[in-house]
């Protein structure tokens, strides 16, 4: 292949860093760049520098946050005694969507992967351990994916907590067997939220 | 269960084929490493979704492109289903997608729509060889009937990686006792799913085989034990954790299950003879035909590749009896020798040679 020049390579080679984005599309989204308006391309990498600079992660729960706490957790409208265990901010939206849930955070930013090296202390468990111990915590529902990882995350969650003193539970089956949170749809998340049960 | 078209692009070497079998017997004769075991092995991934011949998808492919596609229609209790497995190579090795009428699917959810007993000179060593060919007997014969089986087994390798990763770590000192109790616990649960369904398949499959043994062999007694994992897993877990971090792998769980088949109360893996342990093996085969039937209330497509010319006397009557009965037999053979003058004339015969099929007749 004719050698492209050096902007345009770099760019291919960052866009086919993203997950899901093989060289394929890299090429094609480059050359739409390419071809868009300045304007377009240049407010695109100015909201990719802005949510770099401006977002980061709530110092309680590890949700996205604007400041040093996510919106959830500045509310006083929320019930601090009930807390929901997330493997992503965007299982966290799912939950939220579904109105079933009015209980503070903790997004776990992953799942117990020993393969990858991922124990709990990258997922900072040792935080949410604090967390249930000081702030009057009475349930903790474990809301992780229903796949291996998922399941033993929840296993290992369900062993560490209810030694100190609360109930544990899980969203009731009805999710898609082996399947992310993420895609269940509103209803059927719902329903698994207010029917979730004690392991 | 019906095969009603298969076509295939860049399998092996098969280029491009469309083929229309019959719904009963088709016979495909042909030279050796002309296209028959590649034939059934396209077959039979469609009902296991992997191919029973290699562990290393990108093995299928051929050399006319970079991927390969397998697709079929088939017939299914009166309902057409269209089935496709398309891999394409990544490196060294193929990424799958599969599709279920143009729906794309998960792996562990294509068995079960298509299903398939296939009998190849693989399986003579069923008795003979190591254990882990009779796990695979039981695996193929289970992912098509078991709801959630392939599932599981698929979760249980990924436990075990997981588990074992785990206790490498341990073993060099990282600590993490705790995190392996949460993998000992998923290891106990998926583990069970898959030993309830194995004990119960062997107690189904038993009196099938030792009937059919029993006619082939003049009253010899067949008899299968399973043997899984201890009664009380958990403490059998619980136990091995000493040696399981010396090796860094784990000693208990289904994957080393094996089965135990007895002739007359001896076993036979040790004691029978080569004409024995065939007749076990044919038995065995029948049986799990028969358990998929029953289970299914509709027979499996049979795929008997190359195995009745290894067979002689009752033990080749048995399968052609087999054979005669209703649905749809695939069957490859180098010579047309061994089948009897009426199967021919009431089967499709079909001619392979270098990766192309034509009708013969
Ligand atoms: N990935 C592949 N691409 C092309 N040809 C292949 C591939 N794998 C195997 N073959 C060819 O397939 C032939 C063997 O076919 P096979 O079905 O096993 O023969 P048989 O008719 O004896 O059962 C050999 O000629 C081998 O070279
Ligand atoms: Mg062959
Ligand atoms: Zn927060």
């Amino acid at each position: 292949m004719p050698q492209l020049p050096e902007p345009l390579e770099r760019l291919i080679q960052e866009l086919s860093r993203l997950p899901g984005i093989g060289p394929k599309t890299a090429q094609r989204l480059a050359f739409h760049l390419l071809r868009a308006d300045r304007q377009r391309a240049e407010s695109l990498a100015l909201a990719i520098g802005d949510v770099k600079a401006r977002i980061g992660y709530c110092e309680r729960c590890y949700n996205i946050a604007e400041g040093s706490l996510c919106a959830i957790c500045i509310s006083t409208r929320r019930d601090a005694s009930l807390l929901c265990v997330v493997e992503s901010a965007l299982d966290l939206l799912a939950v939220e969507r579904t109105s079933e849930f009015n209980g503070l955070y903790f997004v776990l930013h992953g799942v117990i992967s020993p393969i990858d090296g991922i124990g709990p202390d990258q997922l900072h468990m040792p935080q949410l351990f604090d967390r249930v111990r000081s702030e009057g915590v009475v349930e903790v529902i474990v809301a992780t994916d229903a796949d291996i990882e998922g399941e033993a995350t929840a296993v290992y969650l369900q062993r560490a907590l209810i030694p100190l003193g609360v109930t544990v539970t899980r969203p009731a089956h009805g999710l898609p067997v082996g399947g992310d949170l993420e895609y269940a749809d509103e209803l059927t998340l719902a329903r698994a939220m207010a029917g979730r049960r004690s392991f | 269960m019906l095969l009603r078209r298969l076509q295939l692009r860049n399998h092996r070497n098969y280029a491009h084929l469309d083929l229309t079998p019959g719904p009963g017997v088709n016979l495909f004769i042909g030279d050796n490493g002309q296209g028959k075991t590649n034939l059934l092995e396209a077959v039979a991934m469609l009902a296991l979704s992997a191919s029973p011949r290699t562990r290393r998808d990108n093995e299928v492919v051929g050399p006319v492109a970079a991927a390969t596609r397998i697709e079929a229609e088939v017939e299914s209790g009166g309902i057409v289903i269209e089935l496709a497995i398309a891999l394409t190579v990544e490196g060294d090795r193929a990424r799958r997608v599969i599709e279920v009428d143009g729906v794309r699917r998960r792996a562990f959810d294509l068995p079960g729509h298509f299903r398939v007993t296939l009998f190849w000179p693989d399986d003579l060593g069923l008795i003979k060889g190591g254990p882990e060919l009779r796990r695979r007997f039981l695996n193929q014969m289970l992912v098509q009937v078991e709801p959630g089986y392939a599932r599981a087994l698929a979760g249980l390798k990924r436990v075990l990686e997981q588990r074992n990763s785990q206790l490498k770590r341990m073993a060099a000192g990282d600590g993490g006792g705790d995190v392996l109790e949460a993998w000992n616990e998923e290891l106990i649960r998926i583990g069970g799913e898959v030993s309830i369904a194995r004990a119960r398949a062997v107690q189904e499959l038993e009196p099938v085989a030792a009937r059919c043994h029993s006619e082939i062999a003049s009253g010899e007694r067949l008899e299968i034990e399973y043997l899984g994992p201890p009664a009380n897993v958990a403490e059998a877990v619980h136990n091995s954790l000493a040696e399981d971090l010396r090796r860094g792998s784990t000693s208990i769980g289904p994957h080393h299950d094996d089965l135990r088949v007895l002739l007359d109360g001896r076993e036979a893996r040790a004691y029978g003879s080569q004409g024995q342990q065939r007749t076990a093996v044919v038995s065995l085969k029948l049986a799990e035909a028969a358990l998929v039937a029953q289970r299914t209330g509709e027979r499996p497509v049979l795929l008997l590749d190359d195995v009745l010319s290894e067979l002689d006397g009752e033990r080749r009557s048995a399968l052609l009896r087999q054979v005669a009965g209703a649905g749809q037999v695939i069957i490859t053979s180098v010579e047309a020798g061994p089948f009897p003058p009426e199967l021919i004339s009431s089967a499709r015969v079909w001619t392979v040679s270098g990766g192309e099929i034509s009708t013969c007749g």
